[in-house]
């Protein structure tokens, strides 16, 4: 699917949220639906205004339009499998928190990270002591976290 | 007013509020010369941790000391492996990095430190001269003003800070509607909780701000990998970096005016201060030959205004409770969690904590600028950490600090679907920053609505103030729109 189809689907999609909220919102009394009410129908009608803009970018695929920004531009990550690693990487720490806790799953992460992308021993055990130094440190012992129960309970 | 910038200078000099300042600085210099790490997402980090202090004091010596100098060391990978440490250093490449590549880092690095240093100074000067004049305006408002100023507020971020008006208007109406995700203390009725209990006290501001700001930037990060920059040698000329700010004290003068008007408006960051005044010192200046090529000007205009941007950035932040931009709206919401009231409280039974931030505004940024000068050489090196070493650490801090919003694990899926979201926002060029504004103002913005309505039903509508400040706020929405639908049309034309 090219970007600009990629990016109609997110207008669309950011629309159908608007429009939702707005959906709801009618059922409830003035007192608590009047900023939805007011700038929700707004957003949907803007909403429809940039879908159409979007479709018409999406007819006229290769001219580029070109227009100011001062949002600094993603990076177009190379290689076969693009941010799909990072965001790998990131669910993989989502679930291992789950999975095995915070206190093993944090310095595990930042260990594994470090030696896969070629850092040495000494960086990577650096590291790694430095957020389980955190961790123990200040949340555990300092702050007394409450930690959530790992689905692998003994390691909690 | 004496006894007041008294208290507040005596307040800020108290060694744990001066500690807790360095440190501000501290993190906010390493931050500016790790390139990907920016503002927003550090202070997003910082929040968790902020909410919890006591002393509003504290939080506004480690936040503004943190805020103020982002730029000041970001000049390091600009000027050294042309790569903006902040977004507000982007200028700063132009003529820095040929600086560099002549053999002149150390003057350009010089020259960029004294110009952050008085640029900054400036912006602190300018609040603290706008005080006279805002306290009568503010205290003169009540809440039909106040509404339509949030409004405004959102809609400038919404139209100035991206590449598409729209969009932002966008950004800046789902925030509100986000905030208004939750228990809704009025009438008690649950707003968009679909019977789940961890919605009921809504959505935690610092979990957006994570997910929209620095789980992105980590990904970008993350795809630099093998891109890292060969460094230019420090080079020469360290001490006549420092006389040339002052040879053209008057361009540090114009740019840092600049920098403080783009500041005071809502929506135009760094980013926009430091193009704005490149550009004004390449039209107004004699001999603009050099430019591009290593001209020390380019590097003064640029550093010098991105940091006064941040005196301009607090005025309608302290006065009226509207950020002029992300890091000031991360701010406020830190400010608010300990009890700092912004708006009129600010100008009268607050001054002193006003005047904490005019103080810690020019103290902060003459830290920076000792730190930088004496340390540069070593500071240098850092510059070239690579990838793997930031990432891992950044993403287990980001992790931690989304649980410590609530301690609670949806606390992780809500920053899995808000970095989702930043993530596709920031792909398909729709700014965030109007989505994180949205969602600080929206409460105030819903309050003073029904305020003005339970007051005054519609005759708010009528009130002179109101009607000057909604034709501002329609010529400000339309304007942005008109000039970019002729820009486009004229580009088409001259492509056909």
């Amino acid at each position: 699917m090219s970007r600009a189809k990629e990016q109609m689907f997110f207008t669309a999609f950011i629309g159908l949220v608007i429009f939702a909220a707005l959906f709801v919102a009618t059922d409830w009394p003035v007192r608590a639906s009047i900023i939805i009410l007011l700038l929700g129908s707004i957003g949907v009608v803007l909403a429809l205004i940039q879908l159409r803009l979007d479709f018409k970018a999406a007819r006229a695929e290769g001219a580029k339009i070109l227009r100011p920004t001062f949002e600094v531009q993603a990076i177009e990550h190379q290689g076969r499998w693009g941010s799909l690693e990072i965001w790998a990487w990131l669910w993989g720490l989502f679930f291992a928190i789950h999975l095995i806790g915070f206190l093993v799953a944090l310095p595990l992460f930042v260990f594994l990270y470090v030696k896969l992308y070629g850092g040495n021993w000494l960086t990577a055990v650096l590291l790694t002591a430095v957020t389980w130094g955190f961790l123990y440190g200040v949340y555990d012992n300092l702050l007394s976290v409450p930690w959530p129960k790992p689905w692998i309970g003994f390691l909690s | 007013m004496f006894e007041a910038a008294l208290e507040g200078l005596v307040g800020v000099l108290q060694p744990e509020a001066f500690m807790f300042m360095c440190l501000g600085v501290g993190i906010g210099s390493l931050v500016g010369f790790l390139p990907g790490i920016g503002g927003p997402s550090t202070l997003a980090l910082m929040l968790p941790f902020v909410m919890t202090m006591k002393d509003p004091l504290l939080v506004i010596a480690l936040l503004v000391g943190l805020d103020a100098v982002g730029n000041t060391a970001s000049a390091f990978t600009s000027i050294l492996i042309s790569v903006p440490g902040s977004t507000g250093s982007q200028a700063t490449i132009l003529d820095g990095h040929p600086m560099a590549k002549n053999g002149e880092g150390a003057r350009a690095l010089s020259a960029s430190f004294v110009a952050s240093l008085l640029g900054g100074i400036f912006g602190a000067l300018v609040l603290f001269a706008s005080l006279p004049v805002l306290r009568p305006l503010v205290l003169s408002f009540s809440s039909p003003e106040f509404f339509i100023l949030t409004l405004w507020g959102v809609s400038m971020v919404g139209i100035l800070s991206g590449n598409a008006p729209i969009k932002g208007l966008l950004g800046g109406i789902l925030g509100v509607l986000i905030s208004t995700v939750g228990l809704d203390a009025k009438s008690g009725i649950e707003r968009f909780s679909f019977n789940v209990a961890y919605f009921w006290e809504g959505i935690d501001l610092v979990l957006v701000a994570l997910g929209i700001f620095a789980i992105p930037e980590v990904i970008d990060l993350a795809g630099r990998k093998g891109a890292i920059a060969k460094a230019e040698e420090f080079g020469r000329g360290y001490v006549q970096g420092i006389k040339d700010v002052f040879i053209h004290w008057w361009l540090l003068i114009r740019t840092s005016i600049i920098g403080v008007w783009v500041g005071f408006l809502p929506g135009l960051g760094s980013s926009v201060a430091d193009w704005f005044a490149y550009a004004h010192a390449v039209q107004t200046e004699k001999n603009r030959e050099n430019f591009g090529k290593g001209d020390v000007r380019g590097v003064i205009a640029s550093e010098g205004s991105n940091n006064a941007k941040e005196g301009g950035d607090y005025i309608p932040t302290l006065a009226f409770g509207i950020p002029g931009g992300t890091s000031s709206a991360l701010v406020l919401t830190a400010f608010i969690a300990v009890g700092i009231k912004p708006g009129p409280d600010m100008l009268t039974s607050q001054l002193n904590l006003t005047f904490a931030v005019i103080w810690t505004l020019v103290i902060a940024n003459i830290i920076a600028t000792a730190i930088c000068m004496i340390f540069a050489k070593p500071i240098a090196k850092i510059c070239f950490m690579p990838f793997y070493a930031i990432v891992p650490p950044v993403v287990a801090f980001v992790f931690i600090g989304a649980f410590a919003a609530n301690f609670h694990t949806y606390d992780l899926t809500a920053l899995m679907i808000f970095s989702s979201l930043g993530f596709f926002m920031r792909r398909y060029g729709w700014p965030r920053a109007p989505l994180v504004l949205g969602m600080v103002l929206g409460d105030k913005m819903e309050l003073y609505l029904w305020l003005s309505y339970t007051r005054y039903g519609l005759e708010w509508l009528a009130r002179p103030m109101v009607i000057v400040l909604i034709l501002l706020l329609i010529a400000s929405i339309v304007y942005p729109i008109l000039t970019a639908r002729k820009r486009n049309v004229e580009t088409s034309l001259s492509e056909a």
